[in-house]
C-alpha cells in the first residue's frame, strides 16, 4: 500500500468511530443522527477494506512513519478482515436497533458516545499489529464495555459491571506483564518482529513461556473461557438489549480473536499439543456446562449469556487440532472453519440478543415459561429468534454447520475423536434450549386483531438473524480466499 | 461450647487458606521476578532508547518521552485521551453529581484564591516546558485538574467547569484536535499522524494544549462523580444567606455537626 493513499481504510475503520464518538459527546442534541451518521460512515470504510484487502492482500501501515521498532503497526490480514466486516455489519445492525430502543434522554445521550468508543476500541483492537498498542485497546474496550453495560442503572446491572469491570482490569494487567516481560526481552513491540525473535531464541523459553501464560491467561479471563466465565451471565443478561448484543457478540469475540493472534502468530514455536490441550478441555467442559445452564435460565437473556459461554468454548477446541495438522488445504480448512464458527455466532448472536430485547419491551419481561402467544404477537421477532437459534445449534445452512463439520472431520482425521462427543452433546444441548423457547414462544393463544411491528428493530435482529443461517452458510467461499489472502500476504 | 470451636475451627480453616494464599503468591512473584531477569540478561537486543535518541531531531520535540507520546506513538496517547474520556462518560452514565459542599470560609477561600491561579500558571509552564524537559499534557492536565478538585472541595459544585455544554466541548477537545491533526495530515498526503519535520512542533503544541485542556477538565469533573449540576446549580449569595443564620454573616457557614458549644 502505498503512502499517497489519501484515506486509508486501515485509519478511518478506527479514525470514524472515534471522531463521531466525540461529534456525539459534545452535540449531545443530535446524538442519535451524528450517531447513525457515523455508523454508516465506520461500516462503509470497513467494507472499503475488506475490499482494498480483497484486492491487494494483507494491508500494512506504519503510523508516523518511523522505523518498524518505533512505530505503531496496523495490520489487516484475512483472518482481522473478516472479523471486522462482521463486527461492523454487527454493530451497523445494534446501532439502527438503539436509535428506537433507548426513549429516555439521558440514556440516548450517555449511550451514544460510550457506544461509537466502544467500536473504535473493537476495530482497533482487530487491526492493532502492536503488543502495547492492543493494551490500550483492550482498556477501551473494557471501560466502554462496562459502562454500557450499567447503563440500565439498576442494582443488579451497576453489581454485575462492576465485577466485569474489576475482572477485565485484571486480565489487562496480567497480559500487560506479560508484554513487559516480552519487551525486556526482545525490546520490541511489533508483532511481527516478536514473533521472527522468539523463533529465534528457543534459549528463552522460560521468557517466553511465562509470557504466554500470563497473557493467554489474562485473556481468557476477559474471553470467559471456563472456569473464568463467571462474571459473563450476570453482566450480559442484566445490560440493556443493544449492549448486550455488542458484549455477547462483539467484545468476547474480540479478545478471542486476540489469543488466536498471540496462539498462531506470536507463540507457534512454542505450543505444543500438550499448550492446546488444556485450552481446549477447558472450553469442552464449557460447551457442556454453559449449553446446561443455558437449558436451566428461567430468563431468555440469561439463556442468551450462557450459550454464549458455550459458543466461546467451540472457538477453544480448534487450538489442538490446528496444532496436530501440518500447514496445507486441511489447515486452511480448519482455520476457516474457526472463523466461520466465530463469524456465524456474532451475527446469531446478536440477532438473538436484539429480537429478546424486544420481547422483552413487549413483554415486560423475559421470562421463559410466561413467553405463550409470543409467535402470534411478534411473528418476526419470534422468526428472529428461531433463524438464530439454528445458527446457534449449527443446523445445515448456517455458517456453523459448516465450521462444526470441518471440526468434527479434523478431529477424527487427526485422532482426537473425544472432541466429537462434546461437539454432539453441546448441540444436542443447543436444540434442547433453542427449542424450549421456541416451544413456549409457539403457545396456542389466539392470534390478536393486530400484530407489534416495529420495523427499526426488527429489521435488524432479521436481518443479523438472517446473515448467520442463510449468507454464511451457502456463500462462505470468500472465508477461504480471505485466508488465502493472507497466508500469501503474510509469507507463513 | 461447641458453637465458639466450631467458630474456631473457622476462623483457623480461614486462616490457613490465606496462609496458603500468601505463600503462593510469593512463589508466583519470586517465579516471575527470576524470569524477568532472565529476560534481563538476554539484552541482546538493541532498547529502542538509543534509536527513540537517534531519531529525536526530526521529532519537533528535544524531550525523549514527548517525543515517545506525541510522536514516536502518538496513535496510543490518542486512544489513551479517549480511555480516559470514556472513563468520565462512564461516571456520567451511572447518575448526577451528588450536591456540592457548603461554601468555603474566608481562610480557604482566600488560600482557594491564590492557589488556584498558581495552579493555572504552572498547569501552562509544564505544558510549555514538556518540548525539552520532564512535563507536558498530562502533567499540566493533572495539575488543571487538582485546581479543578480544590475548587470543587471549596464549594463550588461544577469544581470551576463551565455549564454543561461547553464542559462537554472542552471534554472532546483531546481527542478531536489530535484525530483532525491525524486525518488532515493524511489528507494532506503524509499519513496518519505523520508530521511534517518543520510542523511537528507546532502540531505537537496544538494537540498538547487541547489535550491539556481535557485532561484537567477529565479529571475535575470526574473528582465532582456525576453528569455536572444544572445551571443554578452554584450557590448564590441567596442561598449562602438562606444558609447563614442572619445575626452572623461573617462567620462561615458552619458544618451541621460543629461540636462547638
Amino acid at each position: 500500500m502505498s503512502d499517497a493513499a489519501l484515506t486509508h481504510p486501515l485509519v478511518l475503520c478506527i479514525a470514524l468511530p472515534l471522531l463521531g464518538a466525540m461529534l456525539v459527546t459534545a452535540l449531545p442534541r443530535w446524538s442519535v443522527r451524528l450517531g447513525i451518521l457515523a455508523a454508516v460512515a465506520t461500516a462503509a470504510a470497513a467494507v472499503a477494506l475488506a475490499a482494498t484487502v480483497w484486492q491487494q492482500g494483507t494491508l500494512h501501515l506504519m503510523l508516523g512513519g518511523w522505523d518498524r521498532q518505533l512505530a505503531i503497526a496496523l495490520r489487516a490480514d484475512g483472518i482481522a478482515t473478516a472479523l471486522v466486516l462482521m463486527a461492523n455489519l454487527v454493530a451497523l445492525g445494534i446501532s439502527v436497533y438503539a436509535s428506537g430502543y433507548f426513549h429516555d434522554r439521558v440514556r440516548v445521550r450517555s449511550f451514544w458516545p460510550l457506544w461509537l468508543l466502544l467500536w473504535a476500541g473493537l476495530n482497533g483492537l482487530f487491526l492493532a499489529g502492536d503488543l502495547f498498542n492492543l493494551y490500550v485497546m483492550l482498556e477501551l474496550l473494557g471501560i466502554a464495555a462496562a459502562a454500557l453495560g450499567a447503563l440500565t442503572g439498576n442494582r443488579d446491572a451497576v453489581a454485575a459491571n462492576l465485577r466485569y469491570l474489576l475482572v477485565g482490569l485484571l486480565g489487562s494487567i496480567s497480559y500487560l506483564l506479560g508484554v513487559a516481560l516480552l519487551y525486556t526481552a526482545y525490546g520490541t513491540l511489533d508483532l511481527g518482529l516478536l514473533a521472527a525473535g522468539i523463533a529465534d531464541s528457543p534459549q528463552l523459553l522460560a521468557v517466553n513461556a511465562a509470557a504466554m501464560t500470563l497473557m493467554v491467561a489474562g485473556l481468557a479471563l476477559k474471553a470467559a473461557l471456563f472456569p473464568l466465565h463467571f462474571w459473563l451471565p450476570p453482566a450480559h443478561a442484566n445490560a440493556p438489549a443493544p449492549v448486550s448484543a455488542a458484549l455477547s457478540a462483539l467484545v468476547v469475540k474480540a479478545v478471542f480473536y486476540l489469543i488466536l493472534r498471540l496462539w498462531l502468530d506470536l507463540f507457534w514455536p512454542i505450543t505444543g499439543m500438550a499448550a492446546a490441550m488444556l485450552p481446549a478441555l477447558l472450553g469442552a467442559v464449557a460447551i457442556v456446562w454453559g449449553s446446561w445452564r443455558a437449558l436451566r435460565a428461567e430468563r431468555l437473556k440469561l439463556l442468551a449469556a450462557y450459550s454464549t459461554v458455550a459458543q466461546i468454548g467451540y472457538l477453544f477446541l480448534f487450538l489442538p487440532l490446528l496444532a496436530a495438522t501440518p500447514p496445507g488445504p486441511a489447515r486452511d480448512d480448519l482455520l476457516a472453519a474457526l472463523l466461520l464458527m466465530a463469524v456465524t455466532h456474532g451475527f446469531a448472536k446478536a440477532g438473538f440478543f436484539l429480537a429478546a430485547g424486544l420481547v422483552q419491551t413487549n413483554a415486560g419481561h423475559d421470562r421463559i415459561d410466561d413467553l405463550g402467544g409470543t409467535a402470534q404477537r411478534l411473528p418476526a421477532t419470534t422468526f428472529a429468534i428461531a433463524l438464530s437459534g439454528s445458527a446457534l445449534i449449527g443446523l445445515p445452512p448456517s455458517g456453523s454447520f459448516i465450521g462444526k463439520w470441518l471440526l468434527m472431520q479434523s478431529a477424527i482425521a487427526t485422532g482426537q475423536w473425544w472432541w466429537v462427543i462434546v461437539v454432539t452433546t453441546g448441540s444436542l444441548l443447543a436444540s434442547a434450549y433453542v427449542f424450549r423457547v421456541l416451544s413456549r414462544a409457539f403457545g396456542l393463544e389466539p392470534t390478536p386483531m393486530r400484530f407489534i411491528t416495529d420495523a427499526r428493530a426488527e429489521v435488524p435482529a432479521l436481518t443479523l438473524a438472517l446473515v448467520s443461517v442463510a449468507v454464511l452458510g451457502l456463500a462462505s467461499g470468500p472465508v477461504w480466499t480471505l485466508l488465502g489472502l493472507s497466508a500469501a500476504g503474510v509469507g507463513a | 461450647m461447641s458453637a465458639p470451636a466450631g467458630l474456631d475451627r473457622a476462623t483457623e480453616r480461614s486462616r490457613d487458606l490465606r496462609l496458603l494464599l500468601a505463600v503462593l503468591l510469593t512463589l508466583l512473584g519470586v517465579a516471575l521476578t527470576l524470569v524477568y531477569l532472565i529476560a534481563l540478561n538476554a539484552g541482546a537486543a538493541p532498547r529502542l532508547a538509543d534509536l527513540a535518541y537517534e531519531r529525536l531531531p526530526s521529532t519537533g520535540v528535544q524531550n525523549p518521552v514527548t517525543a515517545v507520546l506525541l510522536n514516536y506513538r502518538a496513535y496510543d496517547t490518542l486512544m489513551e485521551l479517549a480511555v480516559l474520556l470514556a472513563a468520565l462518560l462512564g461516571i456520567w452514565a451511572l447518575g448526577p453529581a451528588p450536591p456540592g459542599f457548603q461554601r468555603s470560609g474566608a481562610v480557604l477561600a482566600a488560600m482557594v484564591s491564590w492557589v488556584v491561579p498558581l495552579l493555572i500558571v504552572t498547569g501552562g509552564y509544564m505544558l510549555w516546558v514538556g518540548g525539552y524537559a520532564p512535563g507536558g499534557a498530562f502533567q499540566a492536565g493533572a495539575l488543571l485538574g487538582a485546581a479543578g478538585v480544590i475548587v470543587r472541595l471549596a464549594g463550588d459544585p461544577r469544581a470551576g467547569l463551565p455549564g454543561e455544554a461547553a464542559q462537554r466541548w472542552l471534554l472532546v477537545a483531546g481527542v478531536l484536535v489530535f484525530t483532525l491533526v491525524g486525518l488532515g495530515l493524511m489528507a494532506f498526503g503524509a499519513g496518519f499522524l505523520t508530521y511534517p519535520p518543520t510542523l511537528a512542533k507546532w502540531l505537537i503544541l496544538l494537540i498538547e494544549a487541547a489535550a491539556t485542556v481535557a485532561i484537567g477538565a477529565a479529571l475535575a469533573a470526574a473528582y465532582v462523580g456525576g453528569r455536572p449540576p444544572g445551571p443554578d446549580a452554584r450557590p448564590t449569595a441567596e442561598d449562602e444567606d438562606a444558609l447563614t443564620p442572619a445575626q452572623t454573616p461573617a462567620n462561615p457557614p458552619a458544618p451541621p455537626l460543629d461540636p462547638r458549644p
